[in-house]
């Protein structure tokens, strides 16, 4: 490196490399030698590399103190909701957490959130091949939510687009990479039967998944919204 | 959880014997080493939570097992042997049975592994290992396992406040939920308040500033290493059996497996001792213990 404030390569760029060098290598290691395991390999390290540049992008620019405990704050409030309602199956509020950080904070927070809502709480529900997949896809809500709804003056979005997105999103984008994880996870082939069978037997869940989003976001997303600007005018904070 | 050796060990070596584990059963879908792998959980299991918690854990992965096992044949219809055809013409094939009940295992091995991985890698020892690495990332981690106990106990005290405070609540979903919801608006907002607070504490107890240190009970030591040197040893013994071919297994497109060789025994010897060594510590510890005591 000729840049003096260069001169130290961060070890999460270095890893970022290494990732991008490595994944293409394991693909070819993972066709030659384990043939019957290819897929799950392959999209498990899709996975792991799609999710690596915004932990090292957050990680990098060193969010203050103000930020981490709020990020933690609304981590902790979407595990607790996903631990409330256990004994309702799928019935789960993690996506609608996920997406009112998403709005609140932009897309950056949204997807943290999301990942982090998934991978703590699955220390409750218990940790599996699943994970990784479902981290991807909570975050990727947040991140989507963000996308779409943040404003950076605060102003609150329309509910019924915020409904509309949060179903949809939970129903294709949410219910299409868990299921498919099954898939990946289980088969060796990937075939279009092997795909349609996994959507439907998911179709039920997704379905209460999605209607259990809509119904958080018409119940919370306002309040939660009004406290999280409150804490903007009280504290000066989300600028 | 009762008194286990391995879980004493330094959380590098566990966490790295955990991820060998994982991943190789994941990656090398062989009967042999399904099998392996799957009885070796099973006794990590007995020896961590007890016999009880074992056949609970089992009922827990047996619908996963069932699901996986029938998928496969049911949808995937190549293989040279037909057993029987459905009522569509498609065949189900010896070497689709095969293979979804092998990876069917696989799936139980892995998911068991991840039980006795949550027992033994515990909050800490996650923190301990990638606050260096991941340091914004595990201090989130660590700060919501804090709130969430903390959330938990603030509800019900908001809940007993207002049930106390407010004239009595009249019996119905609906006033049921409304309470609720009220509940839960009070603890989000306290949450969101007494987060900034706790930003403000960090900052002047000096957060952010240089030379962060970090709460560490782990050192390495002689055990340490001999453990991470044989379980190196026994991943790379594996590695070069599977990779040589000697450990080698195919479904399609007809069911072969390589025939008993030096080298794969000695791959899938390997292989066992890698799964068998926290349980293998936790006899020896005993053993230990039973001279040590007998001595006195």
């Amino acid at each position: 490196m000729q840049n003096a404030d260069k001169k130290r390569l961060h070890p999460g760029v270095l890893a970022l490399i290494l990732a991008l060098l490595a994944v293409p290598a394991l693909i070819a290691l993972g066709v030659a030698v384990w043939d019957d395991r290819r897929f799950y390999i392959v999209s498990l390290l899709i996975i792991l590399v799609s999710m690596a540049p915004f932990v090292l992008r957050f990680e990098k620019r060193r969010p203050g103190a103000r930020e981490l405990t709020l990020l933690a704050a609304m981590t902790a409030i979407g595990v607790a909701a996903r631990a409330a309602f256990y004994m309702v199956p799928q019935f789960k509020p993690m996506v609608a957490i996920a997406v009112i950080t998403g709005v609140a904070f932009g897309a950056e927070s949204g997807f943290i959130v999301g990942a982090m809502i998934a991978f703590v709480s699955n220390f409750i529900f218990g940790q599996g091949p699943w994970t990784p997949w479902q981290m991807e896809a909570a975050g990727l809500m947040g991140l989507l939510a963000g996308l779409i709804f943040h404003r950076k003056d605060g102003s609150l979005p329309k509910l019924l687009p915020l409904c509309v997105f949060g179903g949809l999103g939970t129903l294709i984008l949410y219910g299409l990479i868990v299921d498919t994880s099954t898939v990946f996870t289980t088969q060796k082939e990937i075939t279009w039967q092997a795909l349609t069978a996994a959507y439907g037997t998911g179709l039920v869940m997704n379905l209460i998944h999605a209607a259990a989003t809509v119904v958080f976001l018409l119940l919370l997303a306002r309040p939660m919204l009004k406290k999280l600007n409150r804490l903007r005018v009280k504290y000066g904070m989300l600028q | 959880m009762r008194r286990d050796a391995f879980s004493d060990i330094h959380p590098a070596v566990s966490f790295a014997l955990f991820a060998a584990v994982l991943v190789l059963t994941a990656f090398v879908l062989h009967p042999a080493v399904t099998g392996i792998s799957l009885v070796s959980a099973c006794i990590y299991t007995i020896v961590l939570k007890g016999r009880r918690a074992l056949l609970f854990d089992l009922l827990a992965v047996l619908p996963f097992i069932i699901v996986v096992a029938a998928l496969n044949p049911l949808f995937n219809h190549e293989g040279a042997t037909p057993l029987f055809y459905l009522w569509n013409g498609n065949a189900v094939t010896k070497e689709a049975v095969v293979y979804g009940l092998v990876s069917a295992c696989m799936f139980a091995a892995l998911i068991m592994w991840f039980y006795c991985m949550n027992a033994v890698m515990t909050s800490d020892k996650v923190i301990f290992l990638f606050g260096r690495v991941l340091p914004a990332l595990s201090l989130i981690f660590s700060m919501t396992l804090r709130f969430v106990p903390r959330l938990v106990s603030r509800i019900r005290e908001v809940s007993a406040a207002q049930k106390s405070t407010s004239p009595p609540m009249k019996k119905g979903v609906v006033s049921g939920v409304r309470h609720g919801i009220s509940v839960i608006s009070v603890t989000v907002g306290w949450a969101l308040e007494s987060s900034v607070v706790m930003s403000d504490s960090m900052r002047s107890r000096g957060y952010g500033g240089r030379g962060r240190t970090a709460y560490a009970l782990y050192r390495f030591t002689a055990r340490d290493a001999l453990l991470a040197a044989l379980a190196a040893a026994f991943t790379a013994a594996f590695v070069w059996a599977a990779a040589s071919k000697a450990v080698y297994f195919r479904s399609y497109p007809s069911v072969k497996c390589a025939p008993m060789s030096v080298g794969a025994v000695i791959g899938l010897a390997a292989f066992a001792g890698l799964c068998l060594m926290p349980a293998l510590l936790n006899a020896w510890e005993n053993v230990k213990w039973r001279i040590l005591s007998s001595k006195l």
